[in-house]
């Protein structure tokens, strides 16, 4: 499916950027659809895309030996997911799987890299909403520790 | 001379049902010898005859004050007395005690209620005053998280909420087990997923002191002010009546400047998530 | 405030006398020093007056280190308590705040307080520690007690202070109002005289505002420096005038006692899960200085340390609270 400018608009994650901004991303993106049980990646994959959770219920966790699915989180709509595509070395840090049928909306890291490089204002903005659901995601995982390291 | 009031001397309250909630934690059906009325979030010293007493916020409506439910968790020894009660046997109940939640200060409001582990016993009791006034309040948001599945009380009550109008429900545990198919991780990861306007809301957290600091530090980097966040501050009440020191929080006794305090009241005092 | 006096040797009469209508105490020299005794004929003539000061201080008198509040109790008779020092009738004023506090009031403290006239007796002289104007409170008192005695060259002089006080007095057939002017001099120089030693004695001691800051602000390292002589036996806590924390404690029938406790103890904070913030011992020992000097001030009118001194003299380790203080005061503020 084609992704516009308004399409864009609708989504909270992409809140304060310019229609210049927006355009830019449009022309990267995709929006891909998901069954139910179905299995986005897998952990230690590696990522091309970067991802926002358009409709629907996504599950994450990670693999340990003798159990494949360790279930540790839930992906919300409008939640960003798959950042390790930005980072080197592109690894992803757990596996994704959708709980209900799921749109997602998928940008290519790449390229998005590339626009981070060329415009330092869209750069600072996109690095500081992946780093603030990075730290988000990391004081979740802090409090989910102490809750089981306590009474 | 004891025609006046003595603050120690308990009121009887014939327990007339058990309700096993989960392995640890049981509901306690008290009906008091005399109508006991209390405001949501005040709480109560319940004693085991011989025993001791310990201090509980009633998980029941405040509406109703012929008889009163306790949510109990088995933790020491009082509480494991308890746990080891039959119907038909007195228990001593002095209170109510406190602050409750100022419930007039919602009116025209959206409620956002972060409850995690134990303290949806008193959110029960703040859910059905707040059902009682809904006319007057915009929405009630519940966002609630236990550790696992298991740990959950009142599990009907999630279902029941979402039927009502103006209310909404949402559940998440820490642990998932096989049958779960719900949101995984903790309470504050439900605030992604709620609508809410921040500037027309009040928010009210209770559960362990994990949650409350994590749940307020998420609220407050949300736009939350210091004054729209309410907590439940669960200290070593022992007297309630402001006296005996040992639940004395810096220059608050929690059993009577509180236990609900909102964090601006807080903010200051060192050592309140401890 | 007036004035009376009566010869001494009438005093002592019309006190036997009231023993058969009211239970009196005293202050009393015993083989340590000096405390409050249970008066009997022959205990009359040896009551101390004017010098500081009895060994325990009227806590106790009305809110005993155990006590049944649930069962039923007979009045019994008035009481009268002899020689209270200022810093404690001061004390007093804290426990009032406490314990009738309008919304709760204890009534065992509440009838104990109406059932007890205090006769207090002013301070020629002090001891070692006595520092009670470093916060404010003066070695004799001009309110709060019903009564001041002096015993001045064989005279007994009464400062009258409440219509309580007016009444006790008028009880005494011999007591005539003061007219020779020289007297109350000679009771205010002599009131001078004590004030005096106490300035002398306590220079350099924060006042109790000051102390307050201090205590809030300083490191963990004083703590822990103060707290290494301390064995957690609460005789602090027992001994203070101001000091109330205590225990319900359930017998079979509901009944309840109230038992004094001290938050020096450990396990004072521990709670049914097991956690125990005051768990280290320096806490414990910090946690008594910030409530006295930083917390209850913010809630309560009443200092909530009388400087009696008392503290210090009942320490084991013979751990010294001012020298605590006046340590704090010369550390540099950064």
């Amino acid at each position: 499916m084609k992704v516009t400018r308004d399409v864009l608009k609708k989504i909270r994650f992409f809140d304060n950027y310019t229609e210049k901004q927006l355009d830019i991303i449009a022309k990267l993106s995709n929006i891909k659809e998901f069954r139910v049980k179905q299995v986005l990646f897998e952990q230690y994959d590696e990522l091309s895309d970067i991802s926002v959770l358009l409709e629907g219920t996504l599950s994450m966790g990670i693999s340990l030996a003798g159990e494949k699915r360790i279930h540790l989180g839930t992906i919300e709509e409008g939640q960003l997911f798959s950042w390790s595509a930005v980072f080197s070395p592109f690894i992803s840090t757990a596996w994704v799987m959708s709980v209900t049928p799921a749109k997602i909306l998928s940008i290519d890291a790449k390229k998005l890299n590339k626009e981070i490089e060329k415009d330092c204002d869209f750069g600072l903005k996109t690095m500081s909403k992946i780093a603030q659901t990075i730290s988000h995601r990391l004081g979740d995982t802090r409090f989910q520790l102490m809750n089981q390291l306590t009474l | 001379m004891l025609t006046e009031k003595n603050i120690y001397k308990p009121v009887m309250a014939k327990l007339t049902e058990v309700i096993e909630e989960s392995p640890l934690i049981k509901t306690f059906v008290l009906i008091p010898e005399k109508e006991f009325s209390f405001r949501t979030g005040q709480f109560i010293e319940l004693s085991v005859d011989g025993i001791g007493e310990a201090p509980f916020t009633p998980s029941s409506s405040p509406l109703i004050t012929e008889k009163l439910e306790v949510t109990v968790m088995k933790t020491g020894y009082v509480t494991e007395h308890m746990h080891k009660l039959k119907p038909g046997i007195n228990m001593g109940i002095r209170g109510p005690f406190g602050r409750g939640y100022p419930v007039e200060m919602f009116y025209g409001k959206e409620v956002l209620i972060l409850g995690g582990g134990c303290g949806l016993a008193p959110i029960r009791s703040l859910l059905y005053a707040l059902e009682g006034v809904k006319d007057k309040l915009k929405k009630v948001i519940l966002c609630y998280g236990s550790k696992t599945p298991a740990d959950c009380i009142y599990k009907p009550l999630f279902d029941r909420l979402n039927k009502t109008e103006k209310f909404e429900a949402y559940r998440t545990v820490d642990r998932a087990d096989e049958e779960w198919d719900g949101s995984v991780g903790v309470v504050t990861t439900l605030l992604n997923k709620i609508k809410i306007t921040i500037d027309e809301s009040v928010a009210i957290v209770c559960g362990p002191p994990v949650m409350m600091k994590f749940g307020t530090i998420r609220l407050l980097e949300m736009g939350y002010k210091d004054e729209q966040i309410y907590l439940s501050m669960e200290k070593n009440m022992s007297c309630g009546l402001g006296k005996c020191g040992h639940c004395m929080m810096g220059e608050f006794f929690v059993c009577k400047d509180g236990p609900v305090f909102t964090y601006n009241e807080l903010k200051g005092t060192p050592d309140i998530w401890k | 405030m007036q004035y009376k006096c009566i010869p001494k040797e009438e005093w002592d009469k019309t006190l036997e006398q009231l023993l058969l209508s009211f239970t009196i105490f005293a202050v009393v020299k015993n083989e340590f020093g000096q405390d409050y005794e249970l008066i009997r004929p022959e205990d009359i003539p040896g009551i101390s007056y004017n010098k500081p000061k009895p060994a325990t201080s009227l806590k106790n008198f009305f809110l005993p280190v155990r006590e049944n509040v649930t069962s039923e109790r007979s009045d019994g008779k008035k009481r009268v308590i002899i020689g209270v020092p200022n810093c404690d009738i001061e004390g007093l004023s804290l426990l009032d705040e406490i314990y009738l506090d309008n919304e709760y009031d204890d009534i065992f403290y509440s009838k104990r307080r109406e059932n007890t006239i205090l006769i207090s007796s002013d301070c020629f002289g002090i001891q070692e520690h006595c520092h009670c104007m470093s916060y404010g409170i003066l070695p004799y008192s001009v309110r709060g007690a019903d009564l001041a005695v002096i015993n001045l060259d064989e005279t007994i002089i009464l400062r009258i202070n409440t219509p309580q006080g007016e009444d006790f007095a008028n009880i005494f057939p011999a007591i005539r109002l003061v007219e020779d002017k020289s007297i109350i001099d000679k009771i205010e120089q002599k009131q001078r005289a004590t004030e005096k030693l106490l300035e002398t004695s306590n220079l350099n001691l924060p006042d109790y505002k000051t102390t307050g800051e201090l205590v809030t602000r300083a490191e963990v390292d004083i703590w822990e420096k103060y707290s290494r002589q301390c064995v957690s036996c609460g005789a602090c806590t027992t001994i203070c005038p101001t000091c109330t924390c205590f225990l319900l404690i359930d017998k079979p029938g509901f009944e309840k006692v109230k038992q004094m406790d001290a938050c020096q103890y450990p396990g004072f904070e521990r709670v049914a899960g097991g956690e125990d913030v005051l768990f280290e011992l320096h806490n414990r020992f910090r946690n008594r200085y910030m409530c006295k000097y930083s917390w209850k001030p913010g809630k309560f009118r009443s200092t909530a340390c009388t400087g009696c001194g008392r503290c210090i003299e009942a320490c084991i380790g013979k751990i010294n609270k001012n020298e605590l203080f006046r340590e704090l005061s010369k550390q540099p503020v950064c």
